[in-house]
């Protein structure tokens, strides 16, 4: 069967001049801002990196406790190019976490999250939260000793919220302690129940986006507009950026392959000046400022409150933000957004250097 | 005297060789401390040089392919400026 029969019996099959149409009338608008469009692409294209490179690394992982770390050692030093695959999921998971966190940052300060795309905003805010436990749990695969301290850390700063704190701790950990089980149990979750939730929302995420169109600037909305098709003229800008992370990724993997550390001991003292992973740099060190003990209640439990509440009022803020949902200039939540951003990025910076 | 100097010369070689097989395990043995640190990286000279000078070839690949796209996209924006993008409705068909 040559290629003109394919298409044709395809064609015969399937409405594929409806979906040409309407690539070609896809319009999207173009500005002074149009920049902050494409961290959305490249999130997705950083998702794909994940996927594929984390499927390769499944067919060589062994997730029980015993063998776990070894099977990581021999994947990087006995396998043709597993070391780079390892690097390239390592790399791909920091930038994706990077790009979505400016992708949030961008969209809170543009507004972009206004009626009607407050769904929008929901699912991207989940998935955030999902990449992020994405980037835990593969952590604690690697079953190495600040691997495992930072996932009790982690698991046990979620059990100091009151009522159902007890409860995530022992469903994360599978257990009292974090053992063996929670090694089986996060990579459940890494590498079936995430991905398949990861999929759903970003389907859903990409279909909102479609159905709503791409959101103009409230500074914007009012001047005429100009816009260019989505086929061949963005698509092809998203491609250019593609490459360019893609060169990134793969300089990084080649340049600063992550190191494994000594295998866990569960029995072990926790080792000297422990640090969680990047994105949790700020919990950390926002938990340091509080003291032990506020007003006879344990210190912790209200930092945990505190940060529970702040990332809430960050993932309601559409349905605050009415001055928005009107068309009207809303500087006040203008002001959360940069005091947001900055104590994020202030606190990642102090947690990385004390 | 000879005697003396035999037993004096053969007293250095022994310590000469108990020196140098110190040296020796110490040289053959450093390795088993440095085994804490796992390589990640090849450790051979030359497949080193070839993953470098693969980056290198995949960078100027890159850099091919965004000039080739950039050509591609002001061909079609030069072309959507002009209007002779659009297909004309009534276009008379030459079979």
């Amino acid at each position: 069967m040559n290629c003109q029969r394919l298409k044709n019996w395809f064609e015969e099959r399937y409405d594929f001049e409806e979906l040409k149409r309407l690539t070609k009338h896809k319009l999207v608008p173009t500005h002074q801002y149009e920049i902050w469009y494409y961290t959305g692409g490249i999130a997705m294209f950083l998702f794909i990196i994940q996927f594929i490179t984390g499927m390769v690394l499944a067919f060589y992982y062994i997730p029980y406790f015993e063998h776990a770390h070894k099977s990581i050692i021999e994947i990087v030093t006995k396998l043709n190019m597993g070391w780079f695959f390892r690097s390239l999921h390592h790399w791909g998971a920091q930038l994706a976490i990077v790009v979505l966190f400016i992708h949030v940052w961008s969209t809170l300060l543009l507004k972009s999250y206004r009626k009607p795309r407050e769904f929008l905003w929901f699912s991207g805010f989940i998935l955030l939260g999902i990449s992020i436990f994405f980037g835990l749990s593969g952590y604690l695969l690697l079953w190495d000793e600040r691997a495992f301290a930072a996932v009790r850390v982690a698991t046990g700063g979620a059990g100091n919220l009151p009522i159902i704190g007890n409860f995530i701790k022992a469903f994360l950990r599978g257990g009292i302690d974090v053992t063996g089980d929670t090694l089986t149990r996060f990579y459940a979750f890494h590498v079936s129940i995430l991905p398949l939730i990861t999929l759903f929302l970003i389907g859903v995420h990409i279909l909102l986006v479609q159905y709503h169109g791409m959101s103009v600037p409230l500074s914007l909305e009012k001047k005429p507009q100009k816009q260019i098709p989505f086929f061949p003229n963005l698509f092809y800008k998203d491609l250019i950026i593609w490459l360019i992370v893609l060169g990134i990724v793969v300089t990084l993997s080649t340049l600063l392959p992550p190191e494994i550390g000594k295998k866990a001991d569960p029995l072990a003292p926790t080792p000297e000046n422990i640090k969680p992973e990047w994105y949790f740099l700020f919990l950390f060190q926002t938990l340091k400022l509080f003291p032990g003990e506020i007003m006879g209640l344990n210190g912790e439990t209200i930092a945990i409150i505190l940060i529970s509440c702040g990332i809430l009022f960050f993932f309601l803020i559409p349905l605050f933000d009415r001055k928005s949902s009107r068309g009207e200039k809303s500087p006040v939540f203008t002001w959360i957004g940069i005091f947001y951003t900055v104590y994020f990025v202030v606190m990642t910076v102090i947690g990385f250097l004390s | 005297m000879l005697k003396i100097k035999l037993a004096i010369s053969n007293w250095q070689l022994a310590i000469g060789k108990i020196l140098l097989s110190i040296v020796l395990i110490f040289i053959t043995t450093t390795p088993l401390w440095a085994q804490d640190k796992i390589e990640v990286f090849p450790t051979v000279p030359y497949d080193r040089f070839i993953i470098f000078q693969t980056l290198a070839i995949f960078w100027i690949a890159i850099i091919g392919l965004i000039i080739i796209i950039r050509m591609k996209l002001k061909e079609i924006e030069k072309i959507q400026k002009m209007g002779i993008d659009k297909e004309e409705k009534d276009i008379p068909l030459l079979d």
